[in-house]
């Protein structure tokens, strides 16, 4: 077989223009990387913050819980008083974790978004009895009084008490953090035209200007001062949000210098009958006005 | 199959729902968007439900966003075992609900927007659509034929 110089000339344009090709799209290529390595930087600073936050908070917590347990195990002649005060304390703990994994989870489901809403005709004056009830220990360590002002009138208000009961959670156990030793965590109930408004006051030192319009972000936390003192891995105020969000509420902070009040407005849920009315209609697809597509 | 054995499922803002099952999934649009995902060879459908059209990098990662919806929707249909090339889309809704004559509040448009150009990075064909205009919509997704059923709202 013989080859010309034109078939020669020929393949070779042929294989520069291939080469051009796969530089061009190297390029790109490149480009993309760029921008997702950009990326995952940023993310990455994220998690390590995450991640170290979590240590502390998870496994002291674990590290605590399973030290009392072991001491108990070991009691000889058990000292019922000695037992009483390590339950006590192995309690707190895990009720502090029982709080951290919830909210944890609750951020998953949420940027899964793998939500629901399951409303039920909730006693909000007695959820909120439970909620200071299990931050009781927390506040106790600081020697902080929570005070409830309940001029919430409903006895029935139907909404998801669970979701509601995180957003008070989370927003009383950042006033206790917030607050100095003696001080008083006020949480105010009120009915405004069928509205759950959930006012929580402190007297903490606020938040600085410049962490306002970030305080709802996840992983971010107040100043790196008050850190030090304050645990928390930012996700807190961010899962609030949501969930407000979620049940068409809105929310409100205050920063007034002598401490911070954060408003959470939450209207009655949806009745249960409106849902059965839209998945009754739902099956029907010849329903004149409807447009097919 | 008949009509009586699907389900009903309510959608919720900012929530993705996908299945094999046949579902007829409803939810009500304002200046939302929601894009429905289906595989007509596996009779699977998912679909979402969004706010705003780009996640500001701040707030939790959540469906809540178009550009994470989007693809969160898209992820979900190829764990169901969905081929990507099989898939067409749906979009609705995107209403300027507000009727805001001022731009920069448009986020109705912002959100067509970001879904007609995340479904053609994904390289998937849209085949039908309702979007724009200055009502609300309430649809109902029926996960295993496609179909998707729509009537305009005054207001929800």
């Amino acid at each position: 077989m013989i080859i010309t110089d034109e078939d020669l000339l020929h393949e070779l344009d042929r294989r520069f223009r291939e080469c051009k090709k796969m530089l061009d799209e190297q390029k790109e290529l490149s480009r993309e990387l760029a921008i997702a390595n950009k990326k995952l930087i940023d993310s990455e600073s994220l998690k390590s913050h995450f991640i170290s936050s979590i240590t502390n908070e998870i496994i002291n917590p674990f590290a605590s819980v399973l030290g009392l347990s072991r001491n108990i195990l070991l009691l000889k002649n058990g000292d019922w008083n000695k037992v009483s005060n390590m339950a006590k304390m192995i309690y707190a703990e895990a009720s502090g974790l029982n709080f951290q994994f919830r909210n944890i989870f609750a951020a998953a489901k949420i940027e899964a978004g793998d939500v629901s809403i399951e409303s039920v005709d909730s006693d909000i004056c007695e959820l909120s009895e439970q909620v200071i009830e299990s931050l009781r220990h927390e506040a106790e360590k600081k020697n902080i009084i929570i005070r409830m002002k309940n001029d919430f009138n409903l006895r029935k208000f139907n909404t998801d008490p669970e979701k509601v009961r995180l957003i008070m959670v989370n927003l009383l156990s950042n006033a206790i953090k917030f607050s100095e030793e003696g001080d008083e965590v006020i949480l105010y109930l009120e009915n405004d035209n069928r509205n759950l408004v959930i006012t929580i006051v402190d007297h903490g030192p606020g938040i600085e200007n410049l962490e306002e319009e970030s305080i709802f972000d996840r992983f971010v936390k107040g100043d790196s001062n008050i850190n030090s003192v304050n645990p928390g891995h930012g996700i807190g105020l961010s899962v609030v949000k949501s969930f407000t969000e979620l049940l068409s509420g809105s929310i409100e902070f205050v920063n007034s210098g002598e401490g911070c009040r954060f408003t959470v407005k939450i209207p009655e849920s949806r009745t249960s009958t409106d849902i059965y009315n839209f998945s009754e209609e739902a099956g029907n697809e010849n329903e004149s006005n409807n447009e097919v597509f | 199959m008949g009509q009586d054995v699907a389900s009903t499922y309510y959608l919720l803002p900012s929530a993705l729902f996908v299945t094999k099952q046949q579902y007829y999934v409803t939810t009500i649009l304002g200046s939302c968007v929601s894009v429905c995902f289906w595989d007509p060879l596996l009779g699977y459908g998912g679909i979402n439900h969004f706010m705003l059209p780009l996640w500001n990098g701040r707030e939790l990662e959540s469906p809540k966003y178009g550009n994470v919806s989007i693809k969160k929707l898209f992820d979900k249909m190829l764990e169901l075992g969905c081929k990507k090339e099989n898939m067409v889309a749906k979009i609705f809704g995107g209403g300027d609900i507000l009727s805001m004559t001022n731009d920069k509040f448009n986020i109705g448009e912002r959100n067509i927007e970001i879904a007609k150009e995340s479904l053609k990075e994904l390289n998937i064909r849209v085949t039908a659509e309702s979007i724009g205009g200055t009502r609300g919509r309430r649809i109902v997704f029926n996960t295993k034929t496609g179909m998707v059923t729509m009537k305009y709202i005054e207001k929800s």
